[in-house]
């Protein structure tokens, strides 16, 4: 248990460090701004309450904010993902439901699902952060693709990291 | 109170969420320059359109007060029109036996009762032979003719409009001068009839009908309607189908003219008939 704990503060250290120090570097145009903190609220285990999985997306979210100088704009994109996580989990669910000690994750679940699963919470966090940002429908058709092109490099450094760091 | 407790134990997730997705958004709106300014815009917006149409509502709940004040002011208007120029019209007889006090007496009224659907329309106004209404009076609203006074109590009177199988009254072709008696013909709420206008006389569709004056109770020159449509009856004579000007179905203020001459005129032109 002790553990267990131990290994997602790791984790989330690193994924803030990562975040604040690589993807936010990275200046692609403009379009492509990959937030990958969110990996942290989508590989939680099952098992964790839905309360406390809200209020760790807000204070990941919040701390984020604070770095950047944005408060609100990434609290409100990922305590939306983490709302929506439960139910995501439901539409992509096995037939024969989620096995206990399981994480979601490609170990368990397999490329595909996680996949489906990381590219709809990916696009739910991208879409309230992005528009947030932008408030207005203005430059609707820009900022979608730059949602686009975010959401796919996002993913893509989130299979990644399952296949590089996070084995079992 | 129990089940109150249950109910948020059940729905804490979506509480919880709704809590703290509401604190992360006042964060956002409250702690970014451009959000905010954003934010404010748009609500500015909102609440400006709301409190105009609020305005406009305000608007209608006096509407009732402003009309009686319209009306008063109309009428005050017209009877210094008609003693200012007592008998403006060509009548010369009315001129002549009428005093400095005008021809014309315009009393305000309301419509109580008015029905546009049978043969034999009424209408019941809500002033009587105490505010000088007699019978065989014009009767006009701010459109058009609306019809003659039949049948007067003390505080009511009854009208007898144009929408009648009864009513007639003499019409005026404005841009020609020819004239021949207007009646409805019992289908259409919005066309009067007018008849017996010879042949030769040239006719648009759009020409204006008023009152000619002649029969003694419309004075002359208040619109009837407009022409819709004429086709040659017999060969002579045209039937004109004229557009009333006055919707008969909105009707509420109107005007009752009273002449005061009329009953000199009348026994004057009784004596010629007799004789």
């Amino acid at each position: 248990m002790i553990k267990t704990l131990q290994k997602y503060l790791l984790l989330v250290i690193i994924l803030i460090a990562a975040q604040l120090l690589v993807f936010d570097n990275i200046e692609f145009s403009g379009y492509i701004n990959p937030y990958v903190y969110i990996l942290f609220i989508i590989i939680l285990p099952f098992e964790i309450p839905k309360a406390l999985l809200l209020i760790l997306a807000f204070a990941l979210g919040l701390i984020i904010d604070l770095f950047l100088g944005t408060p609100g704009v990434h609290s409100s994109a990922t305590v939306l993902m983490a709302f929506a996580r439960p139910y995501i989990l439901g539409v992509f669910a096995p037939r024969d439901g989620y096995q206990t000690g399981t994480n979601p994750r490609i170990a368990y679940y397999g490329l595909e699902w996680f996949v489906k699963y990381a590219a709809t919470l990916v696009i739910i966090h991208h879409l309230t952060l992005f528009y947030l940002e932008v408030l207005s429908l203005d430059h609707f058709f820009n900022t979608f693709l730059r949602i686009l092109a975010s959401a796919t490099f996002t993913l893509l450094i989130l299979v990644l990291s399952q296949f590089l760091v996070f084995r079992k | 109170m129990r089940k109150l407790l249950r109910f948020i134990i059940q729905n804490h997730f979506i509480i919880l969420f709704l809590l703290i997705e509401s604190f992360s958004l006042f964060l956002l709106f409250s702690r970014n320059p451009y959000q905010k300014f954003t934010f404010y815009r748009f609500s500015h917006s909102i609440i400006n359109r709301i409190a105009s149409r609020i305005s406009n509502l305000e608007d209608y709940f006096s509407l009732y007060h402003e009309n009686r004040a319209l009306v008063e002011e109309n009428t005050k208007l017209y009877n210094q029109l008609a003693s200012s120029y007592p008998g403006t019209t060509s009548d010369t007889i009315y001129r002549l036996y009428n005093g400095t006090s005008g021809t014309y007496l315009y009393i305000p009224a309301r419509i109580i009762n008015n029905t546009v659907n049978n043969q034999y329309n009424y209408i019941t106004i809500n002033k009587g032979s105490r505010d000088q209404i007699e019978p065989d009076m014009a009767v006009i609203c701010n459109n058009g003719i609306v019809g003659y006074t039949k049948s007067v109590s003390k505080n009511f009177t009854v009208v007898l409009p144009a929408l009648n199988l009864d009513f007639i009254v003499s019409g005026k072709i404005k841009k020609s001068g020819y004239y021949g008696p207007v009646s409805w013909n019992g289908v259409n709420a919005n066309l009067l009839t007018l008849v017996d206008i010879p042949h030769h006389v040239t006719l648009n569709q759009g020409d204006t009908v008023i009152t000619s004056g002649y029969g003694g109770i419309f004075p002359e020159g208040y619109l009837i309607g407009t022409i819709e449509d004429f086709r040659l009856k017999g060969g002579n004579y045209y039937e004109i189908n004229i557009k009333l000007s006055s919707d008969f179905r909105r009707l509420d203020n109107v005007q009752v003219i009273r002449h005061h001459a009329k009953q000199e005129l009348d026994s004057l032109q009784n004596l010629l008939l007799n004789d």
